[in-house]
């Protein structure tokens, strides 16, 4: 809940450890390679790997702006709170605007491809093969997932815990085995050299290389449920930017440099190399680490039978946290007045906020009906090759992904340069690396050139998704656009500042935010810092 | 517990310094492809060395 909220209302009991911490984001970001892999091999092909080191230093970029922020200020509305704070109502809401977008594609990109991992074990389940039951299943885990998050059911920290847990071993075995017996450094660098893609579909593969490390305001919301979190926070979150980081490089790498272990051969029976499955191959796309799995000598025999169910069981996990996060960024961002009180508005019976997430559940199945349209009405795929290079399924779902988290993105490393010249005196148990000494307004601080890199980073990527994916230029900034035109109706109708921002008191604001956490030390240190910067001012007056 | 977390860590370490050691032997023929597998290396090592300064904490060493 964020700062600001009467003392009465409930507040988020404090009890997720360090380890509950790391697997909340890893629950939420560690699914991403499952999805993201098979896309940037189809696209990006020999340069796969470099589309997700590119990719991969603007996220570690990414991960340590919201490490800094979340142990900063503790609170659960994430990179909202982040940007409104620093620079102010108007971009806030734009960058929430951004996320919500994004945790509703969340919901049906991995409820859509979790029965993608499911088809490796039932192929029925195939989209092409039968695209209306395809459809039906995913809808049904939309539509239950909504009415589990209404009456409140949700999967606890220790079954989080657990998959996690049981994820990263199995990958660190799939990688093993996998480097061991079936890399091979002169075929990646082979694959690399004869298969580099043109720049378009470089781009293009970078682009989407960016899905498979979205998440991140899972940490900032695990901050707001974490004891102490601006020492746990940093700790955990540094362990979770590497491991995320180390498995993507590590899959894209052996996906280029694989020697199967059952020969692979094209429709005319000619041998081909492992990466060549992905394009022009949606259903594979779908399911690119079970399909690797599976190609590794040995373990793979066995990790063929549940690497899939533990895919599924992840991606849902994940679909999970977009129902459950919208709603509660919506929450957020009404207690800010960006969205009317309608969002915050709990039910009696069930206590959840089931306006909220039923509206944005229902967005859900829209996106959901858009990507799958093409599969399943002929007419409409005529339609999307004519106007959208044909565009549908996973590839609609993955553009509005991308461009989500890169517009949301690049706000935050505004936001956070913002904090630092605006917001000084609180106390940054953490701070990203390379600052430079100055003075702004009178008092000392850090500009965070990280954060300049980032930003360059990341909106190159955002430049990369507008340019190379047409749905993506379309559907994202009309998304952008109708909520910007919703908000300025609602500030006015509201009789609130329309395009400047509401006058708040931060300082009691960062006072309880520390509090609340726990923080006491650094709470005294915060006021410390007032009180002298106060004296400092009053002296320079007199 | 700690015993196994940090022979997990400098399992780790030793891993990244392994890959970063190939593909210093692969830098003739590979050139710019073996950036990837470089950083992979250093992000191996970065966590290790992470994990091991967390446990050095918890032990009163730092």
């Amino acid at each position: 809940m964020p700062a600001g909220t009467k003392n009465a209302e409930p507040e988020l009991r404090r009890s997720v450890t360090p380890w509950g911490s790391f697997s909340w984001g890893y629950s939420d970001v560690g699914a991403d390679i499952f999805v993201g892999l098979g896309l940037v091999l189809a696209y990006a092909a020999g340069a796969s790997n470099v589309a997700f080191l590119f990719a991969g230093v603007v996220y570690v970029c990414i991960g340590l702006a919201y490490t800094e922020l979340a142990a900063t200020y503790p609170v659960a509305g994430g990179g909202q709170y982040f940007v409104m704070r620093g620079l102010g109502d108007i971009f806030g809401f734009i960058a929430g605007w951004a996320v919500l977008l994004d945790f509703t594609i969340d919901v049906t990109l991995f409820a859509w491809t979790s029965v993608d991992y499911s088809s490796q074990l039932v192929p029925a389940l195939t989209n092409s093969v039968h695209p209306w039951l395809h459809f039906g299943v995913v809808l049904g885990l939309v539509v239950g997932l909504c009415l589990l998050n209404v009456i409140g059911v949700r999967e606890s920290t220790t079954f989080n815990g657990v998959v996690s847990a049981l994820d990263v071993i199995s990958e660190t075995c799939i990688l093993c085995f996998g480097f061991l017996f079936a890399f091979r450094p002169q075929l990646l660098v082979h694959t690399m050299q004869i298969h580099w893609p043109s720049s378009y579909d470089l781009m293009l593969g970078t682009s989407l290389a960016i899905i498979s490390f979205v998440g991140l305001e899972s940490i900032s919301q695990a901050a707001q449920e974490t004891q102490r979190p601006a020492s746990i926070i940093p700790r955990t979150s540094v362990s979770l930017i590497l491991t995320i980081l180390i498995f993507a490089l590590a899959y894209s790498n052996l996906a280029l440099g694989l020697h199967p272990w059952h020969p692979i051969t094209d429709a005319a029976g000619h041998p081909q190399q492992f990466w060549q499955i992905f394009p022009n191959n949606p259903d594979n796309q779908g399911k690119a680490v079970a399909l690797l799995a599976a190609q590794v000598p040995y373990y793979g025999a066995f990790a063929a039978l549940y690497v899939p169910v533990l895919g599924a069981v992840l991606l849902l996990i994940s679909s999970n946290s977009g129902v459950f996060g919208s709603s509660r960024i919506a929450y957020a961002m009404s207690a800010s007045n960006l969205l009317p009180s309608l969002f915050a508005r709990v039910d009696r019976k069930y206590r959840t906020p089931v306006i909220s997430i039923v509206f944005f559940s229902a967005i859900a199945v829209v996106e959901l009906i858009f990507a799958a349209a093409p599969a399943l009405f002929p007419a409409v795929s005529s339609l999307y090759t004519r106007f959208f290079r044909g565009e549908s399924g996973l590839d609609f779902l993955a553009d509005l992904y991308a461009f989500g988290a890169a517009t949301s993105y690049s706000f935050v490393f505004l936001g956070l340069i913002g904090l630092r010249l605006t917001d000084p005196l609180s106390p940054r148990k953490f701070k990203i690396p390379l600052n430079v000494p100055m003075r702004f307004r009178g008092e000392r601080v850090e500009f965070p050139l990280v954060a300049v890199i980032g930003f360059m980073g990341i909106f190159a990527i955002l430049m990369f998704t507008l340019f190379t994916h047409p749905l993506g230029r379309i559907f994202g900034p009309s998304w952008l656009v109708l909520g910007l035109l919703f908000y300025l109706v609602y500030r006015r109708y509201r009789r609130l500042p329309v395009l400047r921002s509401q006058p708040r008191d931060w300082r009691n604001a960062q006072t309880e935010i520390l509090r609340r956490a726990g923080e006491l030390e650094l709470m005294d240190e915060y006021l410390a810092n007032v009180k002298a910067s106060d004296a400092r001012r009053a002296g320079q007056g007199t | 517990m700690l015993f196994f977390r940090a022979l997990l860590a400098v399992a780790m370490v030793v891993c990244g310094l392994v890959i970063l050691a190939r593909m210093a032997l692969a830098l003739p023929a590979g050139g710019f492809a073996i950036l990837p597998g470089v950083v992979l290396g250093a992000a191996m090592i970065a966590l290790g060395v992470h994990r091991l300064s967390l446990i050095a904490r918890v032990r009163g060493m730092l």
